[in-house]
């Protein structure tokens, strides 16, 4: 019975200490709670090299949001509120610098966190991993990916129509193809929609030499490609005028991985992370999201029409000499740099838009490995920290919410007055932007009280490469509305060229970043004291219908919104 | 026998002043029926136009909540001079914008827990945005009187809609005066139908909208 007694006081103290314990960790640290605790420091150290102390290296516990920076003497203080961990780690990264970590001692101490410079040894015969590899660990971000138009840029089906001049059913000389007017040459495509294989190869690539490669890291953009860019430097030799320097490295420690990220706390074995604020900058996308001809000895073209001295000198060029094909990155940059401090929008970059959140990839994650992995050498992140790569754009989804349209009408007598205010809300580049056969397209049309159709009497009207033929199938031309593009002509003033035929652009329409266009449209009434009704509607439309009617492309236009008066 | 009697008499009353309560005079109630749309939900309904009308708006508070990236409600409708706050009840940053000729304004990247409040002075529809996160978007349609209601799952609504007033601090809205008065819709993705309602002396009016999938018109002209 004694036994019994003392083995069920036991059983109780048990239990009280363990609730106790439980309810305190389950109210968190009382140090978050308290201000004067919550900036007391923490952690107190050194960062270190081979040379001596480094300075400027970011030093954090892993997966906080706050940081701070070492001192000329390598030497930290890291304040906030103590994790309730008995022993976590303290990290440390700077460009340049493979991560790195010490624990964080009992009293706040930390020992020498001893960083290693990234050897400069890229190796152009190093075999890039296979998105499979990085699935292993990183399950959910590379299936996101791999649902991405950046996993499948090479086996883009308009790409490879317009690259040979194909059309959807696969028959030749269909339309224009790069190949067909330059039979002897690969052209340099597969530095963007390839870069993994244009970066092992010393020649161009043809892309079905890609496509049928048993590689499979090099389909797409992979995801070794982007996490191997160390730098991008201004090349003029490139189409995008920038060009990756990649750091192709074999492992050196273990089986450990060189990659190059946002993180500075990423201190894993399988790793070998550098943190590099490259990848939290919109010039990371300038070597693909840029694509300018240079138009050869002597020649030039008449941009004065066409886009502002600020425009010009805000996209950086200095001459006529260049015709930009796609510019999504200086039009970003220009934007950026027109814009004040104060302005919500100043620091705005791509990754923020296209490697954001999306209701489709809810409920939020905290780790940004999966599995095993997870359990092992998972870092808990704020999902604010967390960048899903689905680089989204383009898309129904994203398109609806890329322009926003108002409408407002009145009647003056025997007319009646449409005004359209176009608005650029969510592009931080012009929309539409990225390849010029792009257009958004605004229909407008007025009638009266009965329905019947009003005459347009003043306002522009759709040019004819908006189709022509039947209205239920897409064609356009002759209607009242305007087309927002960038439209390349050639010399002998064809619209809607290819780059590699075009040698000037014959209108630049597209719709400024947070900037709204307003439209006018007179229609005649027939009756002053009549009711009428106007309408407006804007559609994308991703190629010019005779080009798609020609490559045997479905009418693929997006309605964007419509609006009524 | 009688026992049942007794029973029977009790819920008779009941559903008496059950109904009675459900009917007052001076009310607008009805059902919008869309065509081409899943979910009857959140249609604005609305009277264009009312007798001059004194309302205090001073105590009114309007939400605009963001959760899961979703703003809530994704119709808000409020009289003009509200003020809308905007809270950050999400797991990551948002920044709240319109370019509107109706309210433009931009509240900048917030993090969760933060809110910002402002102020919609002109009657017209409000097209929000976050600029970071293409997908949300909600409307602010702001109105010149309080008589208004948001469908519910089934379509119905009832003007005006007292109990949503109160909540949002708008205390003593009269119901409406026996008259005649035109009706409209207003819903991003159908054209807007306007219908004649007459309220009688006792009583409620009681309408069915059946707007059809399409481009939503002006909220006032």
């Amino acid at each position: 019975m004694a036994r019994h007694k003392k083995i069920m006081v036991l059983a109780c103290a048990f239990m009280v200490i363990g609730s106790v314990a439980y309810l305190q960790r389950a109210q968190g640290n009382p140090a978050d709670k308290d201000p004067e605790k919550a900036s007391a420091p923490i952690a107190v150290g050194r960062a270190v090299s081979p040379y001596g102390p480094l300075a400027d290296a970011r030093v954090r516990l892993p997966g906080q949001d706050d940081f701070t920076l070492t001192d000329q003497q390598g030497h930290f203080t890291l304040k906030g509120p103590r994790p309730w961990h008995t022993r976590p780690m303290v990290t440390a990264g700077k460009e340049g610098w493979f991560n790195n970590g010490a624990p964080l001692g009992r009293f706040g101490l930390v020992g020498d966190i001893s960083l290693r410079p990234v050897f400069l040894a890229d190796d152009p015969n190093y075999r890039f991993n296979s998105p499979k590899v990085c699935f292993n660990c990183h399950s959910k971000v590379t299936r996101i990916w791999d649902k991405s138009k950046m996993a499948h840029t090479t086996a883009n089906p308009k790409l490879l129509d317009m690259y040979y001049g194909t059309d959807a059913e696969g028959n030749p000389g269909r339309g224009e193809g790069y190949r067909l007017d330059n039979p002897r040459s690969n052209g340099n495509c597969a530095t963007c929609h390839a870069p993994s294989a244009a970066a092992a190869s010393r020649w161009s690539l043809d892309l079905k030499e890609v496509l049928n490669s048993p590689r499979t890291e090099w389909e797409g953009v992979s995801c070794e490609y982007c996490h191997k860019v160390r730098k991008v430097v201004p090349d003029p030799s490139t189409p995008s005028g920038a060009a990756a320097i990649l750091e192709r490295q074999a492992p050196r420690r273990g089986r450990s991985i060189l990659v190059f990220g946002p993180y500075d706390d990423v201190v894993v074995p399988p790793m070998a992370a550098s943190y590099s604020p490259l990848y939290d900058s919109g010039r990371f996308c300038s070597t693909c999201h840029s694509h300018l001809k240079r138009l050869g000895p002597g020649k030039t073209w008449d941009r004065g029409k066409i886009y502002s001295d600020d425009e010009w000198a805000g996209f950086g060029f200095e001459n006529n000499t260049i015709l930009p094909i796609q510019t999504t990155y200086q039009e970003w940059k220009h934007w950026q740099e027109s814009l004040p401090a104060e302005d919500p929008n100043k620091q705005k970059n791509c990754q923020q838009c296209h490697l954001s959140w999306q209701k489709r990839l809810l409920p939020y994650e905290n780790f940004v490995v999966d599995g095993n992995a997870r359990r092992m050498w998972g870092t808990y992140r704020s999902p604010q920290q967390i960048r899903p790569h689905h680089f989204e754009g383009g898309t129904k989804a994203q398109l609806q919410n890329a322009l926003a349209m108002e409408i407002e009408g009145e009647t003056q007598g025997n007319e009646l007055l449409l005004k359209i205010y176009i608005s650029n809300t969510n592009g931080g580049h012009w929309v539409p932007t990225g390849e010029p056969m792009r257009s958004v397209l605004l229909l407008v049309e007025a009638h009266d009280s009965e329905d019947k159709a009003l005459k347009l009497i003043r306002g522009s009207r759709l040019p004819d490469w908006a189709g022509v033929g039947q209205l239920g199938k897409g064609d356009y031309a002759g209607l009242p509305g305007v087309v927002f593009a960038r439209v390349l002509a050639d010399e002998a003033g064809n619209l809607n060229v290819p780059f590699w035929r075009a040698s000037k652009i014959a209108l630049d329409t597209r719709i400024r970043p947070k900037k709204t266009v307003t439209l006018e449209f007179v229609f005649a009434l027939t009756d002053p004291e009549d009711e009428p009704t106007g309408e407006a509607i804007l559609i994308y439309r991703p190629a010019p219908r005779s080009m798609a009617k020609a490559k045997k492309w479905p009418l693929e236009d997006i309605p964007i919104i419509s609006k009524a008066w | 026998m009688k026992r049942h009697a007794n029973i029977v008499l009790v819920l008779a009353f009941s559903l008496l002043l059950a109904t009675a309560g459900r009917a007052r005079a001076g009310n607008i109630v009805g059902v919008v029926e869309p065509q081409g749309l899943r979910s009857a939900e959140n249609i604005l309904v609305y009277v264009v136009k009312v007798p001059t009308l004194s309302v205090d708006t001073s105590q009114a508070r309007y939400l605009m909540d963001q959760k899961q990236l979703t703003f809530i409600p994704h119709i808000l409708p409020v009289l003009v001079g509200a003020r809308v706050d905007f809270p950050n009840n999400d797991e990551v940053a948002h920044n709240v914008f319109s370019l509107s000729r109706t309210k433009k304004f931009n509240l900048g990247s917030y993090k969760p827990g933060g809110s910002k409040t402002v102020v919609f002075d002109r009657p017209g529809m409000v097209d929000l945005r976050c600029d970071v996160h293409q997908e949300m978007n909600a409307y602010i349609l702001v109105l010149k009187n309080p008589y208004f209601a948001v469908t519910d799952k089934e379509g119905r609504f009832t003007i005006p809609d007292l109990r949503s007033l109160e909540a949002q601090g708008l205390k003593g809205v009269p119901t409406l005066a026996p008259g005649k008065y035109l009706v409209k819709t207003w819903h991003e993705k159908l054209k807007t139908v306007k219908q004649k309602v007459e309220v009688p002396a006792n009583g409620e009016a009681s309408i069915v909208l059946n707007p059809k999938r399409g481009a939503p018109g002006v909220l006032y002209k």
